[in-house]
Formats: C-alpha cells, sequence, structure tokens
C-alpha cells in the first residue's frame, strides 16, 4: 500500500484527497444499533417458539433447539420466498444474516437464482453455493471440539 | 387506505384482547416467565407434607436458585428449580452441591433433581391438577412418574 502511494503522480494524489474530501462515511454505530435491535428480536422470535414447542409438545429444554431452529429456518426461506427477507437484510446487514435465518435465506436465495437452469444442475448444485461453507466448517469445528471433548474425558479432565 | 389498514389492525387487536376476558389464568400458563413458587404437594395417600416441605426449603436455601417445586411420590422425590440468570453458566455444579445437600439432609429419600424448564412446567400443572382434585392418588403417581422418566431420558 505505502509502495503504491509512492509512486503516485500529483494528479493522482490530488484526487485521493478530493476523493477522501467527499467519500460518505460509514454509519458504523447506526448500523451497529441496527443490527442488534433486529438480531435481538429474531432471536426473541426464537425464545417464543422454543416456548412454543415446550408448552404444547413434548420438548425439553435439552432438545427444543432442534424443532426451533428447523423452524426458523423455515420461516425464514418464506421470507425470502416472498421477498421480505431482502428488506430485512438490507436494513439490518449482520443483525439478519448472523442468526440461522441467514442460512435458510442463502439456501433459498441460490436456489431461487440458479432455478432457470433447471432442477438437477441448476438449484441442486448451486443451492448450497453460499451455505456449503457454513455447513463445511461448522460440522469441521464440531468434529474437532467433540475430539478434544473426548480426549479430556478420556484423560479424566472433565 | 392506510387508514383502512390501521382500523383493521386495531380492531383485531381489540377483539384478541376481548378473547382472553374473563378466563381464569391458570398458574402454570405463565410459569416459564414469572415465579410461581408452588406449594409442595405429595402424591402418597397418608399424606406427609411436612417433609415436602421441609425439602422445599432446603433447596430454596441455595442463593443461585429462585423458584422451586417439590413433589414427594412413593417411590421418588421430584425437585425442579429455576436458577438465577447469572448463575446459569454454573449449572452443573449447582446440580451437585444439591444432590450432595439432599441426600445428606434425607438419606431415606429417592431424588429427581431438574433445573430443565419443561419439568417445572409439568410439576406445576400436576401441582394444579392434584390441588383441584381432579387427579386420583395412582395417577398423580403415575404421572409423576412419567415426568421422572422423562428427566432420566434426557441423561
Amino acid at each position: 500500500m505505502a509502495s503504491k502511494q509512492k509512486k503516485m503522480t500529483p494528479q493522482q494524489k490530488k484526487y485521493q484527497t478530493l476523493q477522501q474530501k467527499h467519500e460518505l462515511k460509514r454509519p458504523v454505530l447506526k448500523n451497529c444499533i441496527k443490527a442488534f435491535l433486529v438480531g435481538g428480536l429474531i432471536c426473541m422470535i426464537g425464545q417464543a417458539v422454543s416456548y412454543f414447542y415446550i408448552y404444547y409438545f413434548n420438548f425439553t429444554e435439552q432438545n427444543v433447539g432442534n424443532p426451533t431452529v428447523a423452524t426458523m429456518v423455515f420461516f425464514s426461506m418464506l421470507l425470502t420466498g416472498f421477498g421480505v427477507y431482502d428488506h430485512i437484510g438490507q436494513f439490518a446487514g449482520a443483525g439478519s444474516a448472523v442468526p440461522v435465518t441467514g442460512f435458510g435465506n442463502s439456501v433459498i436465495s441460490a436456489a431461487i437464482e440458479h432455478r432457470t437452469e433447471g432442477f438437477v444442475l441448476g438449484v441442486g448444485g448451486n443451492m448450497f453455493k453460499l451455505a456449503g461453507s457454513v455447513i463445511l466448517f461448522g460440522v469441521f469445528s464440531a468434529f474437532v471440539v467433540a475430539l478434544i471433548k473426548t480426549l479430556l474425558v478420556m484423560w479424566g479432565v472433565l | 387506505m392506510k387508514a383502512t389498514y390501521r382500523w383493521i389492525i386495531w380492531m383485531s387487536l381489540f377483539f384478541l384482547a376481548a378473547c382472553t376476558q374473563n378466563q381464569p389464568v391458570k398458574e402454570s400458563q405463565l410459569a416459564l416467565m414469572k415465579t410461581t413458587n408452588p406449594t409442595p404437594l405429595t402424591t402418597e395417600r397418608k399424606k406427609n407434607r411436612n417433609r415436602a416441605e421441609d425439602i422445599k426449603k432446603d433447596v430454596s436455601s441455595l442463593p443461585e436458585v429462585y423458584d422451586v417445586a417439590v413433589i414427594k411420590g412413593e417411590k421418588d422425590t421430584l425437585v425442579v428449580y429455576k436458577v438465577k440468570h447469572m448463575q446459569r453458566f454454573k449449572m452443573k455444579t449447582i446440580e451437585k452441591n444439591l444432590n450432595k445437600k439432599l441426600e445428606e439432609k434425607h438419606p431415606k429419600e429417592n431424588f429427581t433433581v431438574s433445573s430443565d424448564y419443561k419439568i417445572f412446567l409439568e410439576a406445576v400443572r400436576l401441582n394444579e391438577k392434584i390441588k383441584s382434585g381432579s387427579l386420583s392418588h395412582s395417577k398423580a403417581e403415575k404421572r409423576l412418574e412419567e415426568i421422572v422418566k422423562m428427566t432420566e431420558d434426557m441423561k
């Protein structure tokens, strides 16, 4: 970066200062607050869904996570299909991408995008284009953590 | 157009709110959200509530615990409690300490200890049914055994 700046002509430097002067500043704090509020709202809905399963079905606190995650992903898939999640994503940024609903959104948006290429090579081949890395690193990190826990239990640390 | 939508939303909220009128709110409906502190009960024919009350006092004396339900059956005694928010990181230690304390103080009892919300909810529901007299002793004992089995499945 420093070498690049050295090579710049005076005209380029002048342009860069002009550009920096007119560049729009990113509202980082505002974005953080938006992400916090919307992310919190999504988590609150998730909590309500898990209470629903505890109240009306035979799920305990330990295993209620599975149907809750499935339901939240299903909700986000519906919202993506109706085009609502795009607006939420634009407004909240990471607040809508970090919870598990962002995973559902990435799967379905890729499926919708490649629908025209057919079901097998289009939808089937590209559905996990974005979510694939989440699954890969999720499974791999779960394997590593389980391995560490097993070793610690074997050695009597835990 | 906007005014119509607003009117529909307000009217639907009004009618939905009306649905809750004159309906007795059971404690179990809010058991997950607020402190219910159900009275300790027993399913035994020979009712000996004193022991259940003693157990509840012992459990409540722990500073990390805030809502305790105790149901004493013929075979098992179910002890369910809620843990204070910031203490939830130490759930296993709390359960261990509680088990130790109960076994020391009541060596003859067979305890089933849990901090699971579902078990708490079921304990409050059973408590309500026993109090209202809608369950016979044998049915209450059977339901208690089912709840105890639910805790065993979690281990």
